[in-house]
């Protein structure tokens, strides 16, 4: 089984970036399908059916979160989450840049079956070219009537406003999202009330995954049922993976779920680059916890890889080597998460900063074996306790890396040097 | 335990509007909607909190209060988690133990751990909760700390240590919530978040006071406390703010004999826990030396310190000796709005009832129609309104801590508070408020006229209720126990209307008047100018209280050393009729004893009988007697003329 494209069908096609182009290949006729053939109660009835879960990293039935918003309550807000911050994922700049109406269609549908009239799309400030790509595109759909008073006659009527964020990973987190939407600091809400019952300006709010959006039309097109039969029984659809690290061809490719990653690895990406074996990879992102080389007959199912003790979480996969040291790449993420932690709470504020410390002590080999205890009781302090996901997920990687490779780790206390790039070092030499 | 715990059935509650909740095996009902954190301190079980604040919203963001709740999967912020009909919280498990030694960990980390220069060492919760629950070591390889801006003044009044800063929000939330002004923002992020203004611009704020009391650490300092004193060599007496008519609680920090701060003490009714800066910097005007000492006896050439005893067989000589060669009406009586209930009651009765002198004021001019109505809006009760008609600056001005419940209602309660100038044409407040049912109209007492017809056509809109502000520590109680020459105790009415202040003040530099017997020190005689030194010159008898040397204990024929505020003990009552205890907490600068017992041996010599010891305590039982508002009021409730008056 190859590739299977549903979202990619199209891309690159001349022009897909233009209305023009769009509407060529079909385009905006799942928005007119929604008019036609669904109430919005229909409609959020078929997302159901069709059994999608949000792609953001969580993995929330989206047709289940929907139905949170309480009734009668206007108005209503959706937001887009492009906030796309996860070390190792591109995929939401992949679709955006491919094709930015496909992702507004399906803004508008899920505004039409929410019946949101003003719907937000929050897009990582990093992405300044996909930003004014939307912003394009959004003004050629406004022109064209897509978006604005009585939709192509529907009369339902929607705005979509593109947001920039400042750089900050923590607004990809959906309440931090809409703090940074409100014009506040981008740091997370304390829940309850969750965003579905009091999210933006204080009223109920939506926030999907560019990606989950993106799968609107073809969910209004094919039919819920349709959709629910791809993939698994768990994990239904397609999903575009963000392939990286040591392969020879890295890139998105958009999979049907339940394929198993060999395959993905094997075939999609060429396998490990320069003959070398494969020694760990990182599904899901920075956050997730590193799978082994055993992993690989693992299927692309999000409850499968939950079970072996990680998560598909935002779709990326990172393959590493045998020159990898897992010492050093757990530095580099925790870093990461030193840096990005908003500083709100005080386990993902002090923790990140000690974890990162010592890491860094660690990977110099200056270490000794009780800062290296310590840090997994560190951890241990961090993880559950800190406010929202940013902390808990700053320990993941580190202590799954820790638990299977103890000896890499133990080898680096007091070693004076990091042993595993300096035996890299000989066998490329 | 019960037996119908052990079986595990607990039998059906009816609906009380509370629910069930355990807290390390002790069972307790509290109110639906309670948090945790307060079910548990209900129940008597600490638990540690930074940025929890009784009178903020939570935000949950120093993980200190982290409790394990079943059926939860992890720990709960107890300061942010309602307690539901069932629950069963564990403060007592190893893992919760765990957790608060490592969170604590984690706020040393960068904390310059500088206590023994830090004022706040001694009364400083992470000090506190370090000991009580913190891990004895640190773990942390690397030394060097992440440093910040230490001693950053931010205004007159309040310096910084952003080192020191635990970043729990409180004082930018005390800015968003409690008096909405947000000076005080948080910059950076992650480990390199800090505390700041913005711009680094100066605080403006009239309530920066209150910062170091909602700091939990010694990042928010007093510039005027600052390695003055370690608490625990402080002496701390429960007092009332003195500064203005509002009344709030007060500790009364002293060292030394001299008071080092104020510091704020919650009375939800009152002040809410939050103090004025005009309030609390006053501290120091207490701790002048120039005070009057000795007795003082005058005659026309010559002045003499005598003993007490002679003093007051002089006075009353003097004062008998007036009544009898120009008739009793020739003696004006003056109280002070800084006196206490206790001597005011005193000096009345002397007035009134000894002398006999229809001449009684403790303010320069009259108040016309002066009835209880215009006192009826209690302060706690401003948030029970709908709609809050402020007229003028005045109120806001005299009385600062009425802006935060301002602020309260509209925030919390959805009030509109309606700003208007002092002399708004009728119509247009009446226009302001209207579509409102439950009003309070505040004015100042200097705008009661005005005030007056306002309040009248709001009747027409919804229920109407005054607030009224009067001046000084204890205006109203002077007003309640009839210190006016229009008004009698109680707001009961005067056979024979006697002069005012000023009038006083006029008849005897004119020499109509011959005598005057004041307590002081009076503020409001600040405004008479030249009149007063005219007038006391000029009176053949001057029987005079006073603290300060100045014009009156200059000219005195005999004068007593007074007691200040915090050197004696009494109630005082407050804009909203609230009676409240001050109590001594400094020593009196003279040996003399206080007012109330010189003023009732002043009224045995003139010839009164059976007025007891005059210890304030003693003279307190008989005010109560006396004033069955005040009777029912006791310690802190609130005396309630209203229904009196009308019967």
């Amino acid at each position: 089984m190859a590739e299977y494209k549903l979202l990619t069908k199209d891309f690159g096609a001349v022009g897909l970036q233009t209305l023009k182009g769009y509407e060529r290949v079909g385009g905006y006729q799942g928005l007119r399908d929604a008019f036609a053939k669904f109430t919005p109660e229909a409609l959020v009835a078929e997302v159901k059916t069709s059994n999608i879960r949000g792609r953001g990293g969580a993995g929330f039935p989206t047709g289940m979160k929907w139905s949170f918003l309480p009734k009668d309550v206007f108005p209503r807000y959706l937001c887009c989450n492009a906030d796309e911050s996860e070390p190792g994922c591109f995929k939401d700049r992949y679709l955006i840049d491919e094709s930015p109406h496909q992702l507004i269609e399906g803004l508008l549908i899920a505004s039409y079956a929410l019946q949101v009239n003003i719907s937000f799309i929050y897009i990582r400030g990093e992405y300044h070219d996909q930003r004014l790509l939307l912003e394009r595109a959004v003004e050629e759909a406004r022109a064209a009537g897509y978006i604005g008073r009585n939709i192509l006659g529907s009369g339902f009527d929607c705005d979509v406003i593109v947001h920039g964020g400042a750089g900050a990973y923590i607004c990809g987190e959906e309440t931090a999202l809409i703090e940074s939407l409100e014009g506040l600091r981008g740091q997370p809400r304390l829940k309850p009330p969750f965003p579905a019952v009091k999210g933006l300006y204080g009223q109920p709010t939506v926030v999907n995954n560019v990606e989950t959006l993106c799968n609107m039309p073809h969910i209004v097109q094919r039919g819920g049922a349709w959709f629910k039969a791809l993939g698994t029984e768990k994990s239904a659809g397609t999903r575009v993976f963000c392939c990286s690290g040591h392969i020879k061809r890295p890139g998105n490719y958009e999979m049907q779920l339940g394929t198993p990653i060999r395959e993905l690895l094997e075939e999609e990406c060429g396998g490990i680059w320069q003959g070398r074996s494969l020694k760990a990879f990182q599904p899901g992102g920075g956050s997730m916890q590193v799978l082994l080389p055993q992993h690989l007959d693992l299927p692309l199912d999000m409850n499968a890889v939950q079970e072996a003790g990680s998560s598909l979480g935002a779709g990326a996969m990172i393959f590493m080597d045998e020159t990898t040291c897992l010492v050093d790449v757990s530095m580099r993420l925790v870093d990461f998460y030193r840096h990005e932690s908003c500083g709100k709470c005080v386990p993902c504020r002090e923790g990140t900063y000690f974890e990162s410390e010592l890491m860094h002590r660690l990977e110099a080999g200056l270490a000794t074996r009780a800062e290296l205890a310590s840090l997994a009781d560190i951890c241990s302090n961090m993880d559950g306790r800190c406010f929202c996901p940013l902390g808990d997920t700053a320990t993941w990687f580190v202590m799954s890396a820790y638990k299977a490779f103890g000896d890499e780790f133990e080898a680096h206390c007091g070693a004076g040097r990091c042993p595993v790039r300096a035996q890299a070092t000989a066998l490329v030499a | 335990m019960t037996a119908v715990a052990e079986t595990g059935t607990p039998p059906e509650q009816p609906d009380d509007g509370r629910v069930g909740i355990s807290i390390d095996g002790r069972e307790l009902r509290v109110p639906k909607g309670t948090l945790v954190l307060d079910a548990a301190t209900e129940a008597g079980i600490h638990i540690p909190i930074y940025c929890a604040h009784p009178k903020m919203d939570p935000v949950a963001v120093c993980r200190m209060c982290l409790v394990n709740i079943e059926k939860f999967p992890k720990p709960q912020p107890a300061c942010a988690t309602v307690a539901g009909d069932g629950m069963v919280v564990r403060t007592d498990l190893p893992e919760v133990t765990k957790l608060r030694e490592g969170m604590l960990e984690f706020l040393l980390l960068n904390h310059p751990l500088d206590c023994p220069v830090c004022d706040r060492g001694g009364e400083c919760d992470l000090q506190d909760f370090t000991f009580r629950y913190g891990p004895g070591i640190s773990r942390f390889p690397i030394t060097e700390k992440v440093h910040f801006k230490k001693a950053l003044p931010l205004s007159e009044h309040i310096e910084l240590d952003q080192e020191r800063c635990i970043l729990c929000w409180r004082c930018v939330r005390y800015y968003d919530e409690i008096t909405g002004e947000k000076e005080i923002v948080l910059q950076q992020r992650g480990v390199d978040t800090l505390v700041a203004t913005f711009d680094d611009r100066q605080l403006e704020s009239k309530f920066q006071g209150n910062l170091p009391e909602v700091c939990p650490v010694g990042a928010l300092t007093h510039r005027k406390y600052r390695f003055v004193s370690r608490p625990w060599d402080l002496q701390r007496t429960a007092s009332v703010c003195p500064e203005c008519s509002y009344g709030c609680n007060i500790n009364v920090d002293s060292r030394d004999f001299e008071v080092r701060r104020f510091a704020s003490r919650d009375n939800p009714l009152v002040d809410d826990m939050w103090l004025c800066d005009r309030g609390r910097y006053s501290f120091d005007r207490w701790n002048s030396s120039e005070r009057v000492r000795r007795p003082v006896v005058r005659s026309d050439d010559e002045s003499r310190d005598v003993s007490v005893a002679e003093a007051i067989t002089q006075a009353a000589r003097r004062l008998r000796e007036i009544a009898d060669e120009y008739g009793a009406a020739s003696i004006g009586v003056l109280g002070s709005s800084t006196s206490t209930n206790e001597e005011l009651f005193l000096l009345e009765r002397i007035a009134r009832q000894v002398i006999g002198t229809p001449h009684v004021d403790h303010q320069l001019e009259p108040f016309e129609e002066l009835s209880a109505a215009e006192h009826e809006l209690g302060i706690a009760e401003i948030e029970d309104c709908d709609a809050l008609v402020v007229l003028g600056a005045e109120p806001e001005e005299q009385a600062p801590v009425l802006t935060l419940r301002l602020y309260k209602a509209e925030r919390k309660k959805g009030a509109q508070v309606i700003r208007m100038s002092g002399d708004v044409a009728v119509a247009e407040a009446v226009a302001a408020a209207s579509g409102s049912t439950r009003i309070g109209l505040i004015a100042d007492e200097t705008n009661r006229a005005h005030a007056a017809e306002v309040a009248a056509a709001l009747g027409a809109v919804g229920s109407v209720r005054r607030l009224t502000i009067t001046r000084g520590i204890n205006g109203r109680g002077a007003k309640d126990l009839g210190l006016l020459p229009n008004v009698g105790p109680a707001y009961a009415s005067v056979s024979e209307r006697g002069k005012n202040g000023r009038q006083i003040l006029e008849g005897l530099a004119a020499g109509e008047m011959r005598g005057l017997l004041m307590l002081g020190p009076n503020p409001a005689l600040e405004a008479a100018g030249d009149l007063l030194e005219r007038a006391v010159r000029k009176a053949a008898c001057v029987v005079a209280f006073d603290t300060r040397p100045g014009v009156v204990s200059r000219y005195a024929t005999v004068l007593f050393p007074g007691h200040a505020v915090f050197e004696k003990t009494g109630s005082v009552t407050n804009v909203e009729g609230r009676v409240q205890r001050i109590r001594a907490g400094l020593p009196p600068a003279s040996a003399t004893p206080v007012e109330t017992r010189v003023l009732t041996r002043l009224a045995g010599e003139l010839g009164a009988v059976g007025w007891g010891s005059g210890d304030p305590l003693a003279v307190n039982r008989l005010l109560r007697d006396e004033f069955p508002a005040y009777g029912r009021a006791g310690n802190g409730g609130r005396a309630v003329f209203t229904a009196e008056a009308v019967a």
